[in-house]
């Protein structure tokens, strides 16, 4: 199950794109994934909710979208701003 | 200003794995090597078909192999009795092998001494598919007794690959193995496979495997050989 290591990419993402947004607070991240990817949508969200549990991205959504073939894409991510 | 806003990431989710992997394609390209990453099943047959493959080669031809596996180095001491640089990765868990490790495992190794380098894939048919490494191509084995549904119960490794190596031919007569099936599975997910048949055990089928390195040898080592993905 590698979907733990898509998990951590997706993590490290979130957390470099932050670094632009120093006072917000990340809401959904959204990835799209095709049926070709290798990766397993429900494997995948168990293991961001594992590795994301008592962090400052523990209440992050992780949205999953359908792609093509084997896309494996970062989307977009919603931020709230104070 | 408070409220929510939404950031545009428009990004792989492996961008570094795949950045580095565009490094290696671009060394590869430059030393003009044919790289070809094998997937299987663990069990498959990857290692014996790697054996039958060095053992036929002459002694001055610039191969090497990088094996992976999550425990021992027992695949690295199988391929070492041939005479030609071979190395292990052992990933101590993980279930693919990934760009970084295969950066790290050709360090202090002399790329200009190489034309062909083999990477055998840990043993899963699902987590290696999403890892580029810098190959010309990823090459999908399917054992006759694995059954002819692992196309289409497993399609990402199948659409990536530029050739399916069908093994263990010579249980045919043995195993309920629908042959025909098989291959028109492999190419409803992937029409362009290639398909080549090989038994290690009686050598049928070499011959293909060796005459379709030779054919896309060439195309591979100018970097103009691309996965199947990018085709």
């Amino acid at each position: 199950m590698h979907e733990v290591g898509i998990a951590h990419s997706i993590v490290e993402a979130v957390r470099t794109e932050m670094k632009s947004y120093p006072a917000a607070k990340p809401v959904k991240v959204t990835v799209a994934i095709g049926a070709m990817s290798g990766v397993d949508k429900d494997s995948l969200s168990f293991g961001f909710e594992a590795i994301t549990r008592g962090t400052p991205f523990e209440n992050m959504i992780l949205a999953i979208e359908d792609a093509p073939a084997d896309e494996l894409e970062l989307k977009h991510l919603e931020l709230e701003e104070p | 200003m408070s409220g929510t806003t939404t950031v545009n990431l428009e990004r792989k989710v492996l961008s570094e794995n795949d950045r580095l992997a565009a490094e290696l394609r671009g060394e590869f390209a430059r030393h003009g090597i044919f790289c070809l990453n094998l997937i299987s099943s663990p069990g498959s047959g990857k290692t014996a078909l790697l054996e039958r493959t060095l053992a036929s080669f002459p002694k001055d031809k610039r191969v090497a192999v990088l094996t992976g596996d999550i425990q021992t180095d027992a695949d690295a001491r199988r391929l070492a009795r041939y005479g030609f640089p071979v190395r292990q990765i052992t990933t101590a868990g993980a279930c693919h092998l990934d760009a970084r490790m295969i950066v790290r495992a050709l360090e202090g190794w002399d790329l200009a001494t190489l034309d062909t380098l083999f990477i055998e894939n840990v043993g899963n048919l699902v987590c290696p598919t999403s890892y580029d490494l810098g190959e010309a191509a990823k090459v999908v084995l399917l054992s006759v007794p694995e059954g002819e549904e692992k196309p289409l119960k497993y399609p990402g490794i199948f659409f990536k690959s530029k050739l399916m190596i069908l093994t263990k031919v010579d249980l045919l007569p043995y195993v309920p193995f629908r042959l025909d099936d098989a291959i028109a599975n492999a190419r409803s997910v992937q029409p362009g496979i290639e398909i080549i048949q090989v038994s290690t055990t009686t050598g049928a089928g070499m011959d293909d495997w060796l005459k379709w390195l030779e054919r896309r040898g060439p195309e591979g080592r100018s970097g103009s050989a691309p996965s199947q993905s990018r085709l």
